[in-house]
């Protein structure tokens, strides 16, 4: 019994826990909960149509931050830097030193895919470079072909060929200045469009450059060629600015190759007494007659077998690769976009990295090479030298067209000849002795003739076409120029008799024509004997005489 | 009877429901609603990177999953305004301070500012000194509070450097730091970190840059938004100083900074018959210069917006348009034309084609040792 009266007790004590609850209460607890939750959702409702905004601001706290949809909550807006970690040494990839690398661009579309063809092969760890670029008045389609470009470049998917911050930084200065060859290279224009090109570099490095950085490269996107490792080339000198030889490949007829960025140079005292002269705002531009400086160039020093890591000390730097240590930078180095000590963007900015005491330096043997563009006047000399041959060729096919014409209108003499000849000798078997000496003697006679009479008719055929609107100077050079060719020419067309003849027929027309020409001109009634050398028909003005 | 009370108590629905509906409340009513703060932290004001500007906030990464790549990221320079009306068009300020001593009083003052503080970005350069130390200590638990704070007064971002100063001066006294020969060594190690805080924060967003000295411990609250109103790229206010005059038994004011001034043909004649490296002071008896000091323009009688065109500017409050910076223009560290620091920065600014100009009668108070 006992047990069981234990039980009861028990049961009676818990008896209201294990039974179902009242109805009441039940009732009671579950409208209470309803009540409050529709006075929640009533208040949320009226906060929500009052303050929208606020709607995302309160999920994460009724949610206890699981959903963490703030972004406050995940905002970090305190940086802090120890500027000593990026003074950049001579070993930064070991160190993970980053890298800035700015490519100031306008129109550089077609140079585009080249130039991410060396980021790609760069050997310095991705992602320890930051990529900046300034896209300012560009025409071209720059800005979208970079920004596809750099999307495909960040889609590796091995993380080491990623590359840190991407920066494209648009701003159009409205410049005037065309970006073609000549009037990049024009020397009035120098001044103005280096001032404008050290306002792009200034405002890409200043919006790029951050307190991680421990160096700074600038490259041009239009290098051709360039070693992969050269970022640890350069960094290994541990100088504060560094830069490499530049030359450019050129097409044989004009040598092969040839220095390109004449902007390295050490100072020399013409140049310092040369700006003493200048006005304030004038600006040396190197690399032109404009100003004979005397200057040792980094370029012109260049050895192709010497030493690689030579180093030479310089005070002017070109702009189309530097690696700077960011601290030059940071200590307010720029590219003076106005005239510092005489000089603007790269040359100047060399000139201020000097006046606050950093190592500048070149290496004269280690060479990039950067991508041959025609300058206008190559491009002039090349249209020249097609047009030439051109010329030739049309030459070459009209002499060709007219030999024919003229083999087709006047009849071959030689058969005649050769008739005559038989008669002759038909003639000399009667009279033996007398003739046949007689005949020997004319044929001599003609042919040494022929070369000297075949000068003017070639020239009256040139000269009426090409020259006309030439400078008489010129002409008179022209002239001396076709006596030295001319001989070569007889020899070789001598060897066909046949044309020989036919050459003499048409010489001695021309030759009749000039020499009416002549009086008419001489007014004088009679003819004059006409030297072929000297005077030659031109339509047009006659050439001032040369000096023999 | 205590089981069916603790029945009662454990029904835990209402009781998560009760605190949900509370913590909702506070939310609402007590944290200051902005609109605009949280319009701003979208994907233009703030970076999705760590690697990102300094004068933006960026997203933390989550701790346990690998970072995405870093995206390509363009910036409009073009759309970046510097206007009269500056919070209207929503222009950043980046306030950037070079900071030797901590004063809270500074700290104070930056946090009245009227001027929306999430579109202000904060920057410091401290040594690398026990004084630089203790400075940046007291810096970052006054950031701290703030950061945590309520959102009005957050700032965007805020970053601090820290460097070696080449010169590091043992003493730093009001006497010592004015010493004639001791100026040039100063004012170039100043100049340098002035360069290295200005080059590393100003981002490719940052519309105006407001230089203010940490021992400037009151301005007017509606500082930035009265000299961006004169729409000159480069603009100082006077720098006065707060005393206690002894004779008059009274607070009064008197000039501080010397560096905003008129050029004077005595004052380019010395500098003409100078050596290349040598510089002009202002300030000393040993050199007088003659030039007319804006410190000395001041008419409390006249009206705090007239302004005067300026040829050396100082650095105690300054406040620059950004493509003054971008296009170069910097603290040369070195004699530029004979002017070092800030006074030179006005110098090149010139040569660059832009102005600076001053307010003689708006004052900024220095503080006084």
């Amino acid at each position: 019994m006992l047990p069981f009266s234990t039980y009861e007790a028990e049961a009676d004590i818990f008896s209201d826990r294990f039974q179902p609850r009242s109805h009441a209460s039940t009732r009671r607890r579950r409208s209470n909960i309803i009540k409050t939750l529709a006075a929640a959702a009533a208040v949320l409702l009226v906060l929500y149509f009052f303050f929208p905004s606020l709607i995302t601001g309160a999920i994460p706290v009724l949610s206890f931050g699981l959903l963490a949809g703030s972004e406050d909550f995940q905002l970090e807006t305190v940086r802090y830097y120890d500027l000593n970690n990026v003074q950049g040494t001579a070993r930064g990839w070991e160190r993970e030193e980053r890298i800035l690398l700015c490519a100031p661009l306008r129109d550089a579309a077609p140079h585009l895919p080249m130039f991410f063809g060396h980021l790609r092969n760069l050997t310095y760890p991705h992602n320890l470079i930051d990529l900046a670029f300034l896209v300012g008045d560009s025409k071209d389609t720059t800005l979208e072909l970079l920004n596809d470009l750099l999307v495909d470049l960040q889609k590796n998917e091995d993380s080491k060929q990623q590359f840190g911050e991407i920066s494209i930084l648009n701003k159009d200065f409205g410049q005037k200045v065309n970006q073609d060859v000549e009037s990049r290279h024009g020397f009035a224009a120098q001044a103005g469009r280096r001032k404008s090109m050290a306002q792009a570099r200034n405002w890409l490095l200043s919006a790029a450059l951050r307190p991680t950085h421990s160096w700074v490269y600038w490259r041009d996107v239009d290098v051709e060629t360039a070693p992969f490792t050269i970022l640890e080339d350069l960094m290994r000198h541990n100088k504060d600015v560094i830069v490499p030889n530049v030359w450019r490949p050129l097409p044989d007829w004009l040598g092969g190759e040839q220095p390109y960025d004449l902007n390295s140079w050490q100072e020399s005292e013409t140049a310092l007494a040369l700006a003493e002269t200048l006005d304030e705002d004038a600006v040396i531009v190197e690399g032109y007659a404009e100003y004979a400086t005397w200057r040792p160039h980094l370029a012109y020093l260049r050895d192709p077998y010497g030493d690689p890591d030579m180093e030479m000390e310089i005070d002017g730097v070109g702009g189309v690769s530097i690696l700077a240590k960011a601290k030059v930078f940071r200590s307010g180095v720029h590219f003076p976009a106005f005239s510092f000590e005489k000089h603007a963007e790269t040359e100047g900015f060399g000139k201020m990295a000097k006046r606050m005491k950093f190592s500048v330096v070149g290496l004269p043997h280690y060479t990039i090479w950067h991508l041959y563009e025609p300058s206008v006047d190559d491009r002039r000399h090349m249209e020249e030298m097609e047009n030439e041959r051109k010329a030739k060729e049309a030459e070459e096919k009209a002499k060709k067209e007219r030999l024919e014409k003229i083999h087709d209108q006047f009849e071959n003499p030689s058969g005649q000849w050769d008739k005559d000849k038989t008669n002759i000798q038909d003639m000399a078997n009667k009279d033996v002795k007398e003739v046949s000496s007689e005949d020997s003697e004319k044929k001599v006679e003609k042919q040494p003739e022929q070369p000297s009479e075949k000068k003017p008719e070639e020239q009256a055929e040139k000269k009426p076409a090409k020259k006309v609107e030439e400078e008489p100077e010129k002409k008179a050079e022209k002239k001396a120029d076709d006596h030295t060719e001319k001989p070569q020419e007889k020899l070789s067309e001598k060897e066909s008799t046949d044309e020989a003849y036919v050459h003499v027929l048409v010489l001695l027309y021309v030759k009749t024509n000039i020499g009416h020409r002549k009086t008419d001109k001489t007014k004088e009634g009679k003819a004059k004997i006409i030297d072929p050398l000297d005077e030659i028909p031109v339509v047009g003005k006659k050439p001032a005489a040369p000096e023999s | 009877m205590p089981a069916r009370g603790l029945g009662r108590r454990s029904s835990p629905i209402t009781l998560v429901l009760l605190v949900v509906l509370l913590i909702g409340f506070f939310l609402f009513f007590f944290s200051s609603p902005n609109d605009a703060a949280n319009k701003l932290r979208d994907s233009t004001h703030t970076a999705s990177n760590a690697l990102s500007p300094p004068s933006l906030p960026f997203r933390k990464a989550k701790a346990n999953e690998r970072p995405p790549p870093p995206p390509v990221v363009h910036y409009h320079m073009n759309n970046v305004t510097t206007s009269r009306t500056p919070i209207e068009n929503q222009e950043t300020v980046l306030i950037l301070t070079p900071l030797a001593r901590f004063y809270q009083e500074y700290w104070d003052n930056l946090l009245s500012l009227s001027y929306p503080h999430e579109l202000i970005s904060l920057g410091f350069i401290l040594p690398k000194t026990k004084e630089g130390n203790a400075a940046t200590a007291a810096l970052q638990a006054q950031i701290a509070k703030t950061q945590s704070g309520s959102q009005k007064k957050r700032f965007a971002s805020i970053t601090i450097l820290r460097q070696d100063t080449e010169s590091p001066l043992i003493t730093q006294t009001e006497t010592e730091r004015h010493k004639i020969e001791n100026q040039k060594a100063r004012r170039s190690a100043m100049a340098k970190a002035r360069n290295s805080l200005l080059f590393t924060t100003m981002g490719p967003t940052t519309s105006w840059v407001l230089w203010l000295d940490s021992d400037i411990i009151e301005t007017p609250e509606s500082l930035i938004q009265d000299l961006a109103a004169h729409d000159k790229p480069i603009i100082a206010p006077n720098c006065f100083q707060r005393y206690y005059d002894d004779e008059k038994k009274e607070k009064a004011v008197r000039a501080y900074d010397f560096n905003n001034w008129v050029d004077s043909p005595t004052a380019r004649e010395m500098g003409a018959r100078m050596g290349n490296d040598d510089i002009l002071l202002e300030g000393y008896a040993s050199m007088p210069t003659y030039r007319s000091l804006m410190a000395m323009m001041r008419d409390e009688s006249q009206d705090p917006n007239i302004e005067v065109q300026l040829d050396g500017v100082g650095g105690a409050t300054l406040l620059v348009k950004a493509e003054v910076h971008r296009d170069g223009a910097m603290f040369p560290p070195f004699a530029f034309y004979h002017l070092i620091e800030t006074e030179g920065f006005a110098k090149m600014a010139s040569r660059l084609g832009w102005k600076a100009w001053g307010l003689p009668n708006y004052l900024v108070y220095h503080y006084n040792e």
